[in-house]
């Protein structure tokens, strides 16, 4: 089919399309169009068949053998009536496109039927007439022959079929009828046959293709409109994608432009690209001068050198950067203290898409950090001062050192050293609960024995349980266990528990301190036989300016801080704290520390 | 510990009131002879006059503070070898911890005891090489 096609650069790939087109189509449908092509003719066949045999029944019925010509009439009526018969079995079969080919069959045969009919009458008639009769005859079959090749051209094979049905027999009639012109004749009438056979076959490929084709392309625009279908779905999926990005988008631009902190967008080479509006009041540059120029205009000259270490760590890591602290110059020239968070937005691909730099002035907060820092050391130092001259006076008069005092003015330099001791208690109290709420009060662990800590408490608190006519007595030793604490701070928490316990102690009674083991933890008890704490205080007697309300314990003096403290510090050094009724009277104050490893 | 008994202390102190109790500290209590300068611009010579056993510095001191008489003493010949405890009302731990790694022999926290303060400082004064 392709021997008129020239070569040329665009015809192969043609070509290879139109096979793939043809590829899309169902080889079942392509012969159910075919038969039903065949089919369709059929009629005109079965008419033209009646005709010509009739014409041809007149023709011969003035020979000799008048029978013979009835029965070859009655035989090609008989065909007909077959082909008519198979022609409505076929329209009203519900089967046509699945039984395809078993139809093609048929139609074959019926075919052949015909073609042998006609090819019968040839053998019989030809040698029987005259001259006239013969080329009456021959142009008949000739006419018959040719005129299949449009009737069955849809089926090459059934025109073959059909056509040899004809061919043979007249072939052999004239081969052997003894004349030297018929036998030149039968000579043609097989070349005849095989160039209608031929045209048949190129027909037949026509028609296949053609029907392959309409059914390829059937089934493209079928492809085709499932595919816009889906197009189309994916259009609005888009669109509202689209829509929620750009709402998205602009929520985001809405709370950066909102936001009470500076936020900068800076690309991977560090210039501005945008900035929003506490950006411009921190600085006090318009965000069209700040767009397009370097985001190193907003560090100090001297800090560029840390900028550029941290800009590189952030580029190379593509890691958020936070709690950076760097001195910003405003467009006045007065630098303020920015604590920054910077954010890499990395594309799938890895590279950085741009850097969102969040910046909040933290130069007031760092500003009271260090007043506050400068006021707890000047009070540390003002009120220390005079105290150190008070006291100092106070116990040089009562040692005796300067000479004898009254007993009267004895009695009042002792209360007035009591209650100096007193305020530089509190003093020291109201210090230590500031430093450890801020944060600012450092713990210097080192290994201790538990036992040799425990002693030089009592060592050192022996003369103030004196005063109190008070006994401190330890039991249970633990030797050698040992505990990460620090010392001086360790033995602030004793001071404190053994002074507790002297000042609620009746007078010449004694306090226990007992060291035991507790699992993973070392545990000392200070025991008393003092009044015990009363309910309503002890869900509270951790708590900063804790003291009991009974008259009796705010006598005893002590700022109420002392055990608040006590705790925190515990705590600092991984230990807890806490108390107990002793079975009797009194309280156990506990606290339990981590054996050293 | 030097074969000698401490007895000779040199104190830079500005502030009036306590200077008179050191004294009658250190004399009274502790019978030994002290030297009190006021003022910490002149401590250096009146220490090379006076020559101490141990020098006791205030730490806050308008003029100078205590620290920095420190290092300016430890760059001259004649009162580099000389042991200083400070006194002081900072009582930070980390202070005191970095005047004991400066090279102080001692430290003492204000308030002190005038009872006390000579057995402290023949305590520290024990210690030396």
């Amino acid at each position: 089919m392709n021997h008129s096609t020239t070569a040329s650069g665009t015809e192969p790939a043609l070509r290879s399309a139109a096979a793939a087109v043809a590829d899309r189509s169902d080889p079942h449908l392509v012969l159910a169009n075919r038969v039903e092509q065949l089919y369709s003719q059929l009629p005109l066949g079965i008419a033209a068949t009646v005709v010509i045999g009739l014409i041809a029944a007149l023709e011969l019925r003035e020979g000799r053998i008048i029978e013979l010509v009835y029965f070859w009439g009655s035989l090609l009526l008989m065909v007909s009536a077959l082909h008519a018969a198979l022609y409505f079995a076929y329209w009203r079969s519900a089967r046509k496109v699945e039984e395809g080919e078993q139809w093609l069959r048929w139609l074959g045969i019926g075919a052949l039927a015909a073609g042998v009919t006609w090819g019968f009458g040839a053998s019989v008639f030809f040698p029987s007439h005259a001259d006239e009769r013969q080329v009456f005859l021959a142009f008949l079959l000739s006419g018959v022959m040719s005129g299949g090749i449009p009737l069955y051209a849809a089926s090459w094979p059934i025109f073959a079929a059909y056509a040899a049905g004809i061919a043979i027999p007249f072939t052999y009639v004239l081969a052997t009828f003894g004349n030297r012109l018929f036998a030149e004749i039968a000579l043609l009438v097989p070349l005849f046959y095989g160039i209608s056979v031929a045209i048949a076959y190129r027909l037949n490929r026509v028609f296949h293709s053609g029907y392959r084709l309409r059914h390829a392309y059937g089934k493209l625009t079928e492809d085709y409109s499932v595919l816009n279908q889906r197009l189309e779905h994916q259009l609005v999926e888009l669109e509202e994608a689209r829509r929620q990005v750009e709402a998205s988008g602009r929520k985001l631009a809405l709370f950066a432009e909102r936001a009470p902190i500076a936020v900068l967008e800076i690309d991977a080479q560090g210039i501005v690209t945008a900035v929003n509006h506490a950006a411009e009041l921190l600085f006090g540059y318009a965000a069209a001068e700040l767009i397009g120029g370097h985001v190193k205009r907003l560090v100090l000259p001297e800090f560029h050198a840390d900028f550029d270490n941290n800009w590189k760590q952030l580029t190379e890591t593509r890691e958020p950067l936070a709690g950076i602290k760097i001195r910003n110059p405003r467009r006045d020239g007065i630098a303020l203290v920015c604590e920054w968070a910077v954010t890499p937005l990395v594309n799938p691909e890895g590279s950085i898409v741009c850097v969102i730099a969040q910046g909040k002035d933290v130069t007031r907060q760092i500003e009271a950090e260090r007043m506050q820092k400068d006021f707890t050391s000047t009070l540390s130092h003002e009120l220390r001062t005079p105290l150190t001259s008070i006291i100092g006076s106070l116990q040089l008069l009562n040692s005796g050192v300067v000479g004898e005092l009254a007993p009267d003015v004895s009695e009042l330099t002792l209360v007035a050293e009591r209650n100096g001791q007193r305020l530089l208690d509190i003093i020291n109290d109201i210090l230590d609960i500031e430093k450890i709420e801020s944060g600012r009060l450092t713990m210097t662990p080192e290994v201790l024995t538990i036992d040799d800590v425990v002693r030089e408490a009592i060592v050192l608190n022996q003369a103030f349980g004196e005063r109190f006519k008070v006994r401190f007595q330890a039991s249970g030793e633990l030797p050698g266990r040992q505990v990460s604490a620090d010392r001086k701070r360790l033995l602030q928490v004793m001071t404190n528990l053994l002074s507790n316990a002297a000042k609620f102690s009746p007078e010449w009674g004694t306090v226990d301190i007992t060291l035991e083991e507790r699992g993973a933890n070392v545990r000392v008890g200070v025991h008393d036989r003092g009044p015990g704490i009363p309910d309503n205080f002890r869900s509270r007697i951790f708590s900063r300016f804790a003291q009991a309300d009974s008259t009796p314990s705010r006598q005893k003096g002590g700022t109420g801080l002392g055990l608040a403290i006590c705790k925190r510090l515990i705590e600092m050094m991984q230990g807890r704290i806490g108390f107990e009724d002793r079975a009797g009277a009194g309280t156990t104050f506990w606290f339990e520390l981590p054996k050293h490893a | 510990m030097p074969a000698r008994p401490l007895t000779r202390i040199c104190y830079v102190e500005d502030d009036e009131d306590i200077q008179r109790i050191v004294r009658m500290s250190l004399e009274r209590v502790g019978k030994m002879t002290v030297e009190i300068v006021g003022d910490p611009t002149m401590a250096i010579e009146a220490m090379t006059a006076f020559r101490p056993d141990m020098v006791m510095l205030d730490w806050m001191m308008p003029a100078m503070d205590g620290p920095t008489l420190f290092r300016q003493m430890q760059l001259r010949p004649e009162t580099k070898a000389l042991p200083v405890v400070f006194i002081t009302a900072k009582a930070s731990q980390r202070d005191l911890d970095e005047l004991i790694a400066m090279g102080a022999a001692g430290a003492i926290s204000k308030p002190f005891s005038p009872r006390d303060l000579p057995d402290q400082l023949r305590a520290i004064w024990a210690k030396l090489p």
